[in-house]
């Protein structure tokens, strides 16, 4: 290595472009915010679909599913799910409802909640939700997720 | 390093690490903007035609100019001119404070007109590279700075400099890069 | 040992390597219930054990952290530890938080633990990788003052070298970007916005930094070459590491509903991120060939290396094979993301933690390093653990290609569970591999109580 490779120089370039970059970064997030507002969906968010987001949370879903592609890969991409289930919540609402509480024998299958009528309604206004956000060329690619 | 060079990387190397990083990033971001445009021929021509090219040349102007100063400072310093090199700093911070004011007036009116980096893909690019290479001009003028006080306090003579050299070589690598900005962006059609 | 107090990291360590063979155990159950989907259905349905595989894994790496920085940052500042029976009173305090809080994922049904713990009040759960109850996160930050009180005060106290000040830095990253964790806004958008300010400047930046300055305080030990070279190197690699890594964050927004550009600036700056990797690899094994002395702990020597190769490979190649926006289009969220997590976690910060107990712990317990017997089994274990991982991840990759053909490239997509059961074959070998991955583990753990005489004090 050549002799004029000092230490105080590769820290200040630790140390600048640490901060340069997070400042960069800083900036970005600012414009993300000023953008975000005419696609994230926010004016669907209501009291149910809070509700929604908190049934969604405390019963962990995002441990089987992904959600916008987030998540874990053992269960089906629930991003979309609100059109693949032909736009119904009232179909989102039955699956849920009707999963075998002792599972199906060899396969996976969703555990049963039990959650409540209230709970049911939320969680599919939840996912309806999510479905109207605009992601960047619609993503998932396709009907499946 | 064991091959014999026969004239060594001016200043510090680790700012060359750094300077090829960045002219790495400068670079695929120049590749992309490259490819894009081609794909979108008509929409980069369109709106390219709203740029301020008479603001872009005063910028690259003071820009090289800065260069020129900054050529000078180093220069000066090896010959132990002190106050020569102090000066050639002083000017080339000055360059950079106009290419800074000139840019502001830019970004300002481009967004007073609401252009955002969604508004579409052409001003994503230009808003991007622009203000990235914008923060370039801000931390060189920073290391220029901090090299000049240094070099007022004493810090540098005709056998000790390589802290100038250092700065020199990163702010010749934020001019280099708009040389190659400009053409790119704002004339070639 | 220099400093009587480095002694609190030993159980530390210990903890550290009884939670990884948790994680382990986990990780066998969720692979077996990829194929047999009611495997220990509904005791322990694949949420739960997932919850418990991945939080396993932060809490034990946490736990190898702190033992290392306890470890050392008392011999770089040259003075004993600033309070060591904080450190050990946390010890406890963060072994039964983290223990009752995996009880309590394995004993209630999620929902009611949610309840139990009044996650009404401050909603924080249920979010991948934070599933900890708000209290257990409260816990956490506090434990984690604690430490950085202790190690802060050791260090600017002390003799101050590069290595304790990035570690330093890294830990008061980590500390504070983990606050982020406590936002969790009704805007899905948001939520994860901000969610990856935990998650990605966690594992692509601060922990990074972590992982530097353990790497770097081996190397000088093992190998004997000037500190001011591999403080050099050091700078310039967590240097690239931030600058490529920080906007590298955009890899992450690409389809969550953020703005277009995220897909260039991810794209760009990601694509770099292998960058300080490599520069890493060609550090460990240059400053191994420089070194000045053979010392008597070749499988830390081993360990020291693997972390650079496997660390480049997992986190820097396979992070690169899916990291520009349209190829992560059809990748995201599928068998791809897997594959990469698995070998990034492993190669970057498994085998850091690995690589400094392996050092320590002889020293610890009074000699240089462990006789050849010992040695021997680790570095065994070592390329078991290590060539299972490889293959884990060359099956969860080729199943991740099938999946996206499948289920998303080909003109008539199929539905998800029809993709799922097309590609079990390479989940039955990901679980068989996973089998050879607990030998390893197994035989790492006896290496530490093999009986040997004449060994080098």
């Amino acid at each position: 290595m050549r002799e004029t490779f000092t230490k105080s120089m590769a820290r200040n370039i630790y140390y600048g472009g640490a901060v340069f970059f997070f400042l960069l970064f800083l900036a970005l997030t600012y414009d993300t915010h000023q953008v975000l507002p005419s696609g994230d969906n926010h004016e669907a968010i209501n009291e149910v679909v809070a509700l929604g987001k908190k049934v969604w949370e405390e019963n962990d879903c995002i441990g089987c599913h992904t959600l916008l592609g987030e998540g874990a890969y053992f269960a089906p991409e629930l991003g979309n799910v609100y059109t693949r289930f032909g736009e119904s919540t009232d179909a989102i609402k039955l699956f849920i409802k009707s999963r075998p509480a002792k599972g199906v024998p060899g396969r996976r299958s969703m555990p049963q909640f039990n959650l409540t009528d209230e709970e049911l309604e939320a969680i599919a206004q939840f996912l309806k939700y999510v479905d109207g956000i605009k992601t960047a060329r619609d993503w998932p690619p396709n009907i499946q997720g | 390093m064991d091959t014999e060079r026969t004239k060594p990387l001016p200043g510090d190397f680790a700012i060359w690490i750094f300077i090829f990083a960045e002219l790495m990033v400068f670079g695929v971001l120049f590749i992309a903007y490259a490819v894009t445009r081609s794909l979108h021929r008509e929409e980069f021509a369109y709106y390219q035609q709203f740029l301020d090219r008479e603001t872009g040349a005063l910028n690259t102007l003071l820009l090289i100019t800065s260069s020129y100063f900054v050529v000078k400072a180093v220069l000066a310093i090896k010959q132990d001119k002190v106050q020569q090199c102090v000066n050639g700093l002083g000017l080339a911070l000055l360059c950079g404070c106009g290419f800074l004011v000139a840019k502001t007036l830019e970004f300002s009116d481009k967004f007073s007109a609401g252009i955002r980096l969604s508004t579409n893909t052409f001003y994503m690019f230009y808003l991007s590279l622009t203000f990235f290479h914008f923060m370039h001009v801000i931390l060189g003028m920073v290391i220029l700075a901090a090299i000049l006080f240094k070099a007022r306090a004493g810090a540098y003579n005709h056998r000790e400099h390589t802290g100038v050299e250092t700065g020199a070589s990163y702010w010749h690598m934020v001019d280099l890069v708009w040389i190659i900005l400009f053409p790119l962006v704002y004339i070639i059609r | 040992m220099k400093y009587q107090s480095q002694l609190v990291a030993k159980n530390y360590f210990i903890a550290a390597i009884l939670l990884f063979t948790g994680q382990i155990l986990f990780g066998l159950i969720m692979g077996l219930q990829y194929v047999v989907g009611d495997f220990l259905f509904p005791e322990i349905p694949f949420n739960v054990a997932r919850m418990v595989h991945t939080n396993l894994l932060i809490v034990w790496l946490l736990f190898a952290f702190m033992g290392a920085a306890y470890f050392l940052v008392p011999e770089e500042s040259e003075r004993e530890l600033y309070a060591p029976w904080l450190a050990t009173l946390m010890f406890w305090i963060f072994l039964i938080a983290g223990a009752l809080t995996v009880i309590g994922y394995l004993l209630f049904t999620y929902s009611d633990l949610a309840a139990l713990t009044r996650n009404e009040l401050f909603p924080t759960m249920g979010r991948e990788f934070l599933e900890q109850p708000t209290i257990t996160k409260i816990g956490i930050v506090i434990v984690a003052l604690a430490f950085i009180f202790n190690i802060g005060m050791t260090v600017l106290t002390g003799r101050k070298t590069v290595i304790s000040l990035v570690l330093l830095t890294g830990l008061v990253g980590l500390a504070v970007f983990f606050l982020f964790s406590f936002y969790n806004p009704d805007n899905l958008v948001l939520d994860k916005y901000y969610w990856w300010w935990v998650v990605h400047l966690w594992v692509e930046g601060v922990w990074e930094l972590i992982l530097g300055s353990i790497l770097a305080f081996v190397l000088i030990k093992v190998t004997g070459v000037d500190r001011e070279v591999i403080e050099k190197w050091l700078y310039i690699i967590i240097a690239m590491t931030l600058i490529t890594g920080i906007i590298g964050t955009g890899h992450h927004y690409f389809w969550i509903g953020t703005p277009d550009y995220w897909q260039w600036l991810g794209s760009v700056f990601s694509a770099m991120e292998p960058i300080p990797f490599f520069m890493m690899t060609l550090f460990a094994f240059n400053m191994v060939n420089k070194r000045r002395r053979e010392h008597p702990n070749k499988a830390a020597v081993l360990w020291a290396l693997g972390t650079a190769v496997m660390a480049f490979l997992g986190a820097g190649v396979w992070g690169f094979l899916h990291t520009l926006a349209p190829v992560n289009f059809y990748t995201h969220g599928t068998q791809i993301t897997a594959a990469h997590g698995h070998m990034a976690f492993y190669g970057a910060y498994v085998m850091i933690s690995l690589t400094i107990i392996s050092y320590a712990m002889p020293i610890m317990r009074g000699r240089t390093a462990n006789g050849e017997k010992a040695q021997v089994l680790e570095m065994w274990s070592f390329w078991l653990m290590t060539i299972a991982m490889v293959f884990i991840t060359l099956f969860l990759t080729a199943a991740g290609i099938l999946q996206v053909y499948l289920q998303r490239f080909t003109e008539d997509p199929v539905p998800f569970m029809v993709a799922q059961q097309k590609i079990e074959i390479f989940y039955w070998l990901r679980e068989f591999t996973g089998l050879v991955f607990l030998i390893g583990l197994v035989l790492y753990i006896y290496s530490f109580f093999v009986k040997e005489e004449n060994v080098a004090a």
